[in-house]
Order: C-alpha cells, then structure tokens, then sequence
C-alpha cells in the first residue's frame, strides 16, 4: 500500500528519501513565461511513468501579479489537491513571506541565489537552497526577454539535477514540444544544462526524489476545457457562439482549433464549423438559441455571471423547447467574486435559471475524461429533450491539465437528432402538433424551419400556447403545458449519466455524496477515513434530475454528507427541493475559499461531524 | 317509347325553339315512364276586339313599369305579364300594378310615379361588433335533402324535397353576403393609413390618382372589369389621391370597417321601402 | 383586434406568380394591432414583396423580438417557421438561425424600443457581421404595448399623446447601420407601399446585412399633433431620394423612357436593381455621401426616403466565416464525427 496523506501529515524533519510523494510549488510573477517551464517539469514526471495533479494558481491579471503552478507528485494516483508544500520554487519577492510561510518543516525553499534571502523570512526549520539564476542568465544573454524566459528553463535544469530527470527526457519533450522551431530546442537545451550544471557543481542533494515508475500507463494529460471542446467536436456541434469570460475562454479556443484540424473539409478548405465571439453571453446564447431552433448543435461556454445574463434567453429555451448547450465553467461567485478561483457554485442558478417554473438538466463531469464523454453526450440530450443543458465543470477540472484516462470513441456512432418531424413524415400526412405529445414522455415532435412546403411551419415564442402552438392564455391550456414540460424533465432522469456508487469494505450507515472536480480528493479522502477506521459509502452524482437511485441511496443511511465547493450547500439545497429529503439526514461539507478541496479538509470534516450512529441500517 | 329527334334552333332574336330533324323516330324500351310536362302561357279566352293589343307570341304587350296594357283599364302581372318567372317577381308586379291602378282611379298620370324610401343605418355596435353578422362562410352551398329515389318512384304525388332542417338551414342562411350592408365612405375622416387596403380580401379598395373611369379602373389593385357595376369613387383626399371600390367583388364583410382607426370607412344597413298603393303615394 | 376570421375568398381575378401562389397565399393570422397600424401596412407590403419575387413561403423564417412590432411576423407568411424570441434579441436568434442554414432567407422584425433601446447592441453586432438578412425597423417613436412611453428615436421636441415634451436625442438607425458597415440601407413608410414594396424587394436579393428604417405610425398613441412620427407629419417632411424597381435575374431590364435619372445596379445574386433617381445628385454607392447628406437633410427637418445604400459585390458572415457551402443543419454524423484513429492522434499528443 502506497503511502497516504495521512501518514504524511505531521511529518516534520527527517533524514529519509521521499521518492515520488511530495508536492512541489512554483511561485513566479504573471507574464514571465514560467508557464511554459512548469509544465515542461510536470511532463517530464509523467514520462517518468509517476502520476502527478498540477494546478494553476493565478491572478485576474495579464501581467504583473502573482502565480502559483502547484505539482503533486503522487506515485499512488491521488490526484487531488493534497495542501502543504516540500519544495518552494520562490521565484516571485512579492509572495516571499506568504511562500515562505507555506512549507511544511523540514522541507525546502529554492530561490534565486542572486540576491540573499531577506533575513526576515528566515525560518530555521526549512532548507533554503538556491542558485544565482540571474546572475548566470545576465552572464550568458544580453536580450532582457531571454534572460526572463530562461531564467525558468535553468531553475527547472537545478530541479532535474536535484529530483533525479533524466537529461534525454527532457530533450525528447522540447523536441516535441519545438518541432516547428528546432532553433528554440537548442537554445532552451542550453539554458536547461546551465541550470543542470550549476545544481551538479554547487548545490547539495535533497531528500525529495522522482524514480521511474511504471504507474501513468496510457492515461493522458490534458485540460478540461479542451477536453469538452473535443467533446462538442465528436457530439457534432456545428455553432459556438461565445463570450470571453474566465476560465471558460479556452474552451471555445479549443474548439475552434479542434475544428479546424478535424473540421476542415479536405476538398474546399472550408468549415463545417462557426465560431461567432459574440458582443456579450446574451448574444452569445440567443446565437445558439437561434442555430438549435434552426436544426444545428450549438453550445456557449460561460462562468457564473454568464449563465446570470443568460436567464432570460435559458428561460425561452425551456419554455419554447429549443435544444441549446451549455458549459458552465464555474468560478468563484457571487457578483465578480474570484475569477480566477474555484468553486461549485452556480448549481441553484443554472438548475432553476430564468424567471418562472424552469429546471434544467445538469452533467457534472469529474475529470477531463468525462468532460469529453458528457461534452458529446450533452449535444445528443439537448436534442432528445429539446431544452437547455448544462454541462457543469469548474476552474479546477478547465483550466487545469489532469492525468485522466484516455478519450474514447467508438466509430459508427451516430448522433441522435430526436423527435423532428421530416418532408416525408409530414407529406405522408402525420398529424403534427409542435407541443403535441405522442409519445407520453412529455418530449414533442419539431421541425425545422423549411422542412416542408405547406406542413409543419409553426409560430416558436416564448408566450403561452396550446399543443398546436397557437398562442393562448387559458388556465387549463396553459397547465397541460406545464405539466407535459414536467413529464419531459422525468424522462430526463433516466437519460442523464447514471450516478456512480463505491461501497466501503464493511456496512455502515454513514454516506456520502459528491460531484464534479471534488472526485479525486474525496477518493482520496475515503482511503484516509477508512485507515482511521472510519468506513462511508459513496454516491457520485453525474447528472440532474437525480435519479431514483440517488434518493435511494440517501434513505439507505443514518447519516449522509454531501461536499461540495461553496458555501450554501447547493446539491444539498437540490437534493431536499427534489427528493424531499429531510435535511437533517444531509450533513454539509463545504470548502469555498477559491481553491480546489483537499483530502486533508474532507477527511478532518467528516471525521469531526460523524454523529454516533448505534444501529446499522436495516436496508441498504 | 317513342321519340322524335329534334334540334335546338335559335331565330335573329335569340330566342331558342326546337325544329324535328326529320330523322326517324326512336323507340326505347322502358319499364316505367314519368311524363314532365311543361306550362304555356295562352290567353284565347280575351277577346281580340277590346283594344288590347298582343305581340308576336300572342302575348298581351304590357308597359314593364306601370304593368298597364294597350288597355288602360287593364293591368298585367306575374306570369301573365312577361311569362314564367318566380312568386317574387309577382308580387314585386302586384305592388307596381297596385300603384299604376291607384293613380289611374284617382285619375292621376301612371307614369308620374313616387319613389321608394330608402334609408342607411349604421351597423356599428362596438370596436369590431356589428349588428349584422359578418363573418363569412366559405361552405359552398348545400343541397336540399331529397326523399329517398325508391318511395319518390312509388307516388307520384310525394314530395321529394324535404327542405332544410333547422340545423342545415341555418347554415345556408349564414352563407347570406349581405348585400343590404353597404360599405360607406367618408373622405374627411381617411387619414390614408392603407389599413382597408392592407385587409380587404378581396382587393376591392384602392387608393390613387383620380382620373377617367376607364383609366381608373385599369389603376385598381385588382381589376375591375364589370362596367355595368359602378365604381364607388371618394372625394379628393388630404393627399390629392381619391378611394375607389370595385362594388363587384364586395363581400360586405366588414374588415375594411374594422380596422379603419377613424371610422372613415362604415358599415350601414340600406333598407328599401318601397312605394305602396294608398295615400302616401298620392301625396308625394 | 379583429376576431372573425379573414374570409378565404379572393378576387376572381387574383393573379398567380411564377410558383402558382396569389399574394393572399402570403398571408398569415389577423392582425391583433390596431385599428390603422402602420406595422399592418408594412407586413402587407412584405406579403406584397415576397408574392412579387416569387419566392415559396417555406424558404422564408420569420424572426422578432417583443413588442408591437414582433408581433407583426404572425400576420404574415403563415406558412413560413416564425420565432418571436426575446426583447431585444432578435438579432443574435436570426444570426444564430443564420449560421444554422444559409439556404433560407431571413426575415428580421423590430421596433425602435427592441432595437434601438434594449437590443442597440445586438442590432449593432449584427450588422457588423454582416449576417445575410433582412432587418426592419418598424419605427414610431412610442412604446406602444406599455401605452404610449417615448421611444430611443422619438425627436427631441416631439410632444406625448399625453402632452409631455421628449428632451432627449433621437436615435438615427439609419445613420447607425450606414457607420455600422450595413450593405443595404433604406428608410420609407408605411403609408408609401409604391416606395416600400421594392425597397424590401431590393432588401431580399440583397446578400448581406440589408436595414431598412421603415417609419410607421402609431395610431393609438403617437399620430396627433405635436407628433414627428404620425401619418401627416411623416407625409410632410418627406424627402425621397430616388424609388427602386427591382428585376430579378430572370427578367429583362426595360429602360424607363420617363425616368429622368436612371442607375441600375446589378446585385452579387445576379438581380438588378433599377433606381428612378428623384435627387440626381444623390449616390446612392458612396457610404460617406450619404452619411453626409442624411444629416444635412436631417438637421433641415427633412425625412430622407429611398434606397439610400447599397453595396452590390457585398459579402456575408458566412463569406467571412468561409463555411461550407451546404447548410451546417444538413451535415450528418458522417461529416461531422471524426474518426476513432483521429481521437488515438489526438490522446497520444497528450500523454
């Protein structure tokens, strides 16, 4: 069994070898190309076959303002958020005091040597180590960008020298990496044995080390963010249409790249593709309204003050029953809130978005992997259901690359367009009502505009009308509607992704549910209880309406908990509106302070809360 | 049965009769006959000697207006007067012979005859309620029920129409145009919108360029062909232009009422009251 | 306000186009506006316009927003898909419905509240793209569902039905679409099918952003005196520049012995547009020409109608996107999945 948090934690100074189990912090100022360097030292651990988390910590600022990029090396696979630092990589004085503050005893702080360490953030229980980077760099190129840039390819020379990288691992990454470029292979080669060769002349070794390991096996790295514009790609959407907001912005650049590479046809050159940026996210959403009426896929990509001007549009959406597609990249709320920070907090308001009766069906991926799968998925649902989708990640599982199981795709799939009236069903004479439901699922037939000549044209608003589409204020008329949209969101239940169960070793009455980006910590954490003889039943919910199971699940235990990354406990809040459930049986765990929840915090907060519980549950 | 052949033929007139062909005759074989038999107007029984005067069908000429004969003292009408035609024209002949008598006994010219009353009311109730009813059927029209072909073939004597019930009547009544509703006009109040234009179904209203009636009628939105159907032609409006309506087409519907925002356009319920035969004819 | 329903029956002699449909084909629900609604004149001219081009109703979708003059696309092309989505929005549906299928023509309603006040931006937007549609503007300077507010375009000075005097700017959406970089720009009234009709006709074969600024009073609340947006008023201060006479491809061009002044302009799409210039100064291609003389014109009180510009080699969002030439709602799974092998590409890049 490989080690855990738990051992882990409370481990001061010591003389032993720590080898693939340390988390390593890169504190660097914003726009000083150290982003490039970071995740070149991140690859070259997973090429060493050891899995690691990476995260980025940064400002909403172009330039200037500080950076964290925050490696967990983990040869165990935990993949969350562990807390604490073992090696400081303090490039930026800024956050020197609060870097410096950071490092767990006995650990290591790595500075710039260049200038002596300020004496008031001298702590005598870490080892500050260093090299005079800039002072090198200033002796070796005369451009001031250069000596910028390759100020952060040298710290990561030091770093290979100290954790044990191989020289042809690194090689072999900036060849990739500069394939177009070959000229900038060897310049940042240069730059990187510099600071390889400083470390090896004049820096003593350390107890943190990386050895080859044979545990990323096939898995991939790789944002969420582009990893749901992939999604968009095979799930056949044709329209994006956006507003650039952080952390979502680089889910429609990914799409649009991705396009252009897989989208491109080979005869003409042109796209099968359109990417409109639009004035604002009303735009922005009322493009895709407009395209998904109109028969084509369309999505927006957004953060919570987004899906806060969208309601209006959301609302129409749901009423007019057109499909439309959205990814709520969440970010730190309310109003501006943090921007550039985590959280799970736009569940309430895209769950019930606009004004009136309205709920809408949610995905939550948990890793890039399902961001991929529910990515496509959420296009052939917004079809099925003719309504509006969330699909809701965050800035943790966006913006950061995770080591996730590879994408998949089984050729020969084909896109469920739903219940659309054609020419030929029309002219055969089928009786068409646009809000007619034949079926008894609630969902109706459409038709494109154009479909037919003299059938099938009907009048879409966003006011009450009957199965016909003719506008009507009726009580009874306008009830029937309402209830039919009822009727559609329960079919729902059993088209959006199933929620995944992992039962602990022994019975117990305790559960615990949790979504989205919170997955690898609470995995983490489950290990963590369970060693301290602490066993809990865990549900992950994949998507809304929740399905029966889910209420199931929480009527099967005494006490259930359910974390999550804001501060209101909003799946809790959904899951007493929806099911009914009584709130005491619904322990909240809540982490909101803009970074991703950690094992520690999930295991100390559930330990600290669990009731003592004498009977086991009769039912399970 | 035996039938001889015959072919329409039609003198300077027009007028159509039947002359044998000469050909043989044809024999049909038939299991049961009904005979048709057609009506003739004929006078034989007046005498030829008291200064009534017949035509070249042997019909007494009779004035169409005053319905009075060569005869002064003698007065013809229904389908004595111009042959066959329905119960309507004969009463419509008897109120006009009933006046030319009137005035003969009161020793006053025939000829000198008051005109009928007419009055125009309008129809408006509310902003788009009238008190007639206005909105058209499109049924066409429907046939009367027969009484069914094998008890009709059994007695001669029954009655083989069986009429319209309450329900059927009732919608070939609604399929009534309306002609008594007369749209009317009122140039000063148009402020030339095109809202009568714009909902007229019937394309029967346009704005333009006054001008000669033959020239006109080539300018209408919708042409307007029958000459012996007057146009409906306004004043001259704020912007030099006049309203003109093809009455042909009219269905009397009312929309051009409607939607008119200043009630320029009107709908109003012409009544003729026709002149009768006692002292009010006299004193006008 | 009519509640019966419009008689099917027609002129005897109602003629039929080159598709066998008379213009009462063209024909949507009645009207529920007002009595005498200038947005009643303007659907009956697209009907009219629609009917003359020949076009088959199914091609055409009709998009609005919210107010008096959305409402406008229930009462016309009946047998066309009509979507009145939200206030202000309009643009962005029809652009997304445009990027969705460029085969279809699309038809975009508004009034000076939806686009000039709440959807300014999006109208803007959607002109600087350069989305292929039709944009009007059915213009009386009042909020008319909400009893007679003033609207963004309302005239300074021009007094209320209420007697309350407007102080601020007018909104000129015609001055904004010919900066905004529209390709066909046109203001007209309602009460003037003879102008109107072509111009919406031209606004069709156009290919690119075509906005036509349509004044149309407003009888219930802005059509008294005082009033620089009423049937008088307008009538008054008219100025048209030129009338337009548009000739699709098909037909020949007979040259108008009379017409003192003629220009023709052949479009992108092959139809010709013939201009009867009233101003034989006024050119109607020069973009900066004409801003300078609308607000000449404008600020001497003057209404300039007509075809005021138009560029004819115009290009559209679709050009500028360089999209496929089939419309995106028709690629199936096949042109869209990519492969399974393209997804192993794409995994080993990130390993």
């Amino acid at each position: 069994m490989p080690a855990t948090i738990t051992e882990r934690e409370g481990e001061s100074a010591g003389s032993a070898i720590i080898t693939n189990d340390f988390v390593i912090k890169f504190a660097n100022v914003n726009g000083s190309g150290s982003a490039s360097a970071n995740s070149l030292f991140a690859k070259c651990v997973l090429r060493m076959g050891v899995p690691i988390a990476a995260r980025n910590i940064f400002p909403s600022n172009i330039q200037g303002l500080p950076t964290w990029y925050e490696v967990r090396v983990s040869e165990a696979g935990w993949l969350g958020r562990r807390g604490g630092v073992d090696l400081m990589v303090a490039m930026n004085p800024q956050t020197w005091a609060e870097d410096v503050r950071s490092i767990g005893p006995g650990f290591y702080l790595f500075h710039d040597t260049t200038k002596p360490l300020p004496p008031s953030m001298a702590r005598d229980d870490i080892h500050v180590i260093g090299a005079p980077l800039t002072r090198i760099c200033n002796e070796t190129y005369a451009d001031p960008r250069q000596r910028q840039l390759f100020k952060n390819i040298m710290y990561v020379g030091a770093l290979a020298h100290l954790l044990g990288i191989p020289t042809d691992t690194v090689e072999r990454l900036l060849q990739e990496e500069f394939a177009a470029k070959p000229k900038l292979i060897d310049a940042n080669l240069h730059a990187f044995h510099l600071g390889r060769d400083y470390a090896q002349s004049s820096m003593a070794p350390i107890r943190l080390r990386l050895s080859p390991a044979d545990k990323v096996g096939d898995r991939i790295f790789v944002e969420g963010n582009s990893a749901c514009a992939l999604g968009a790609v095979y799930g056949g959407a044709t329209v994006c249409a956006w507003y650039p907001i952080t952390p979502s912005t680089s889910l429609a650049e990914a799409f649009t790249a991705h396009c252009k590479a897989l989208r491109t046809d080979s005869e003409s050159g042109k796209a099968k593709y359109a990417v409109v940026q639009g004035e604002d996210e009303i735009a922005s959403i009322g493009i895709v309204i407009g395209a998904g009426w109109n028969g084509a896929r369309a999505f927006t990509c957004t953060s919570g003050p987004g899906v806060s001007l969208m309601q209006e549009f959301i609302g129409l959406s749901y009423f007019a029953e057109i499909p439309a597609v959205i990814f709520d990249v969440q970010r730190g709320g309310p109003s501006t809130g943090m921007p550039t920070r985590t959280q799970q907090s736009d569940l309430l308001s895209a769950a019930y978005a606009s004004h009136g009766d309205t709920k809408h069906p949610m995905l939550f991926p948990a890793d890039p992997t399902e961001c991929f799968e529910m990515g496509a998925l959420a296009f052939d649902l917004a079809d099925r259901l003719q309504t509006t989708i969330f699909v809701m990640l965050d800035l943790d599982i966006g913006m950061n690359e995770w080591l996730c199981a590879p994408f998949a795709w089984e050729d020969g799939k084909r896109l469920d367009r739903g219940k659309v009236m054609t020419r030929d069903d029309l002219g055969a004479g089928i009786d068409f009502g646009r809000y007619l439901d034949v079926d008894g699922d609630g969902i109706t037939y459409r038709t494109y505009p154009g479909a037919h000549p003299n059938k099938g044209a009907y009048f879409t608003r966003g006011t009450s009308r009957d199965r016909y589409a003719r506008y009507s204020e009726e009580g009874a008329v306008y009830t029937d509607n309402m209830q039919r949209l009822l009727r559609k969101f329960d079919t729902a239940k059993s088209l959006v992704p199933a929620p995944v169960r992992r039962d602990a070793a022994r019975r117990t009455p305790y559960g615990v549910v949790y979504f989205g980006s919170t997955t690898p910590a609470m995995h983490e954490a489950i290990d963590a209880l369970e060693r301290q003889g602490r066993h809990v039943n865990a549900l992950r919910i994949r998507g809304f309406p929740f399905s029966d199971e889910v209420f199931d699940f929480i009527r099967a235990h005494e006490q259930v908990f359910v974390v999550e990354q804001n501060r209101d406990g909003q799946l809790r809040a959904l899951l007493i509106n929806e099911g009914g459930v009584h709130p005491t049986r619904l322990t909240p765990v809540l982490h909101y302070d803009g970074t991703p929840i950690t094992a520690r915090f999930i295991t100390a907060e559930i330990a600290g809360q669990m009731k003592s519980i004498e009977t086991m549950p009769v039912s399970d | 049965m035996v039938f001889e052949k015959v072919a329409a033929v039609y003198s300077a007139d027009g007028r159509r009769s039947l002359k044998p062909t000469g050909e043989p005759d044809e024999h049909y074989e038939c299991d049961d006959v009904l005979v048709a038999v057609g009506q003739e107007n004929a006078f034989p029984w007046i005498e030829r000697d008291i200064g009534l005067d017949f035509d070249q069908w042997d019909m007494p000429k009779v004035d169409p207006v005053t319905f009075q004969s060569s005869n002064p003292k003698v007065f013809f009408g229904g389908d004595a007067a111009f042959g066959p035609k329905n119960i309507i024209w004969a009463v419509a002949h008897g109120h006009d012979a009933a006046i030319s008598i009137d005035k003969f006994v009161h020793g006053q010219s025939v000829e000198d005859r008051p005109p009928p009353m007419v009055t125009l009311v309008s129809q408006k109730m509310g902003i788009h309620e009238w008190a007639y009813d206005n909105d058209l059927s499109n049924d066409v029209r429907y046939k009367v029920p027969l009484v069914d072909k094998d008890v009709a073939l059994k007695d001669v004597r029954t009655e083989v129409e069986l009429g319209f019930d309450r329900k059927l009547g009732y919608a070939e009544a609604q399929r009534c145009l309306n002609c008594d509703v007369q749209t009317v006009f009122s140039a000063p109040l148009c402020i030339e919108c095109d809202a009568c234009v714009d909902i007229c179904p019937m394309d029967c209203i346009t704005f333009t360029e006054n001008g000669e009636e033959e020239a006109l009628r080539a300018r209408l939105n919708a042409p307007a062909h029958n000459t012996t159907q007057d146009l409906y032609v306004s004043e001259t409006l704020k912007t030099g232009r006049i309203m003109a309506k093809d009455e042909d087409v009219c269905l009397h519907c009312g929309l051009c009422a409607e939607r008119c925002p200043t009630g320029a356009w009107d709908m109003q319920r012409f009544t003729l009251d026709i002149t009768h035969a006692d002292h009010r004819c006299q004193q006008r | 306000m009519t509640y019966i329903t419009k008689p099917k029956f027609r002129h005897p002699e109602l003629e039929q186009n080159a598709r066998g449909f008379t213009r009462r084909d063209y024909e949507g629900k009645v009207s529920t506006l007002c009595a005498g609604c200038g947005h009643d004149s303007i659907s009956a001219a697209i009907i009219q316009a629609v009917y003359e081009l020949d076009l088959e109703p199914h091609r055409i979708a009709k998009m609005s927003g919210i107010g008096c003059s959305s409402k406008t696309p229930d009462y016309f092309l009946g047998a066309s898909h009509g979507f009145n989505s939200v206030h202000g929005r309009m643009p962005s549906v029809l652009t997304g419905a445009n990027l969705a299928n460029r085969d279809l023509i699309y038809m975009g309603v508004s009034g000076d509240g939806d686009s000039a006040s709440i959807g300014l931006g999006q109208f803007a937007h959607s002109i600087r793209r350069g989305v292929d549609m039709v944009y009007i503007v059915e213009n009386n300077g009042v909020y008319g569902l909400t009893k007679g507010q003033f609207s963004a375009t309302s005239d300074r000075g021009s007094r209320s039905k209420r007697g309350v005097v407007n102080h601020d700017a007018p909104i000129d959406m015609v001055a904004l679409a010919l900066q905004l970089g529209a390709t066909y720009v046109g203001r007209s009234f309602s009460g003037d099918k003879h102008q109107l009709v072509p111009l919406i006709k031209g606004a069709i074969a156009h290919h690119g952003a075509a906005f036509i600024d349509c004044l149309s009073p407003c009888v219930a609340f802005n059509n008294h005196e005082g009033s620089t947006k009423s049937y008088d008023y307008v009538r008054e201060h008219n100025e048209a520049v030129n009338f337009l006479d548009v000739i699709t491809g098909r037909a020949p061009i007979k040259l108008d012995q009379e017409a003192g002044a003629l220009a023709i302009v052949e479009q992108h799409d092959g139809s010709t547009l013939r201009l009867r210039k009233i101003h034989t100064d006024y050119d109607p291609s020069d973009r900066v020409g004409a801003m300078a003389y609308l607000t000449e014109r404008a600020a001497a009180g003057e209404i300039v109608t007509g075809l005021l510009y138009v560029d004819p080699n115009a290009e559209d969002h679709h050009d500028y996107l360089n999209t496929v030439e089939a419309p995106l709602n028709t690629l199936d799974s096949e042109a869209l999945i990519p492969s399974a092998s393209a997804l192993d590409k794409i995994n080993a890049s990130l390993r």
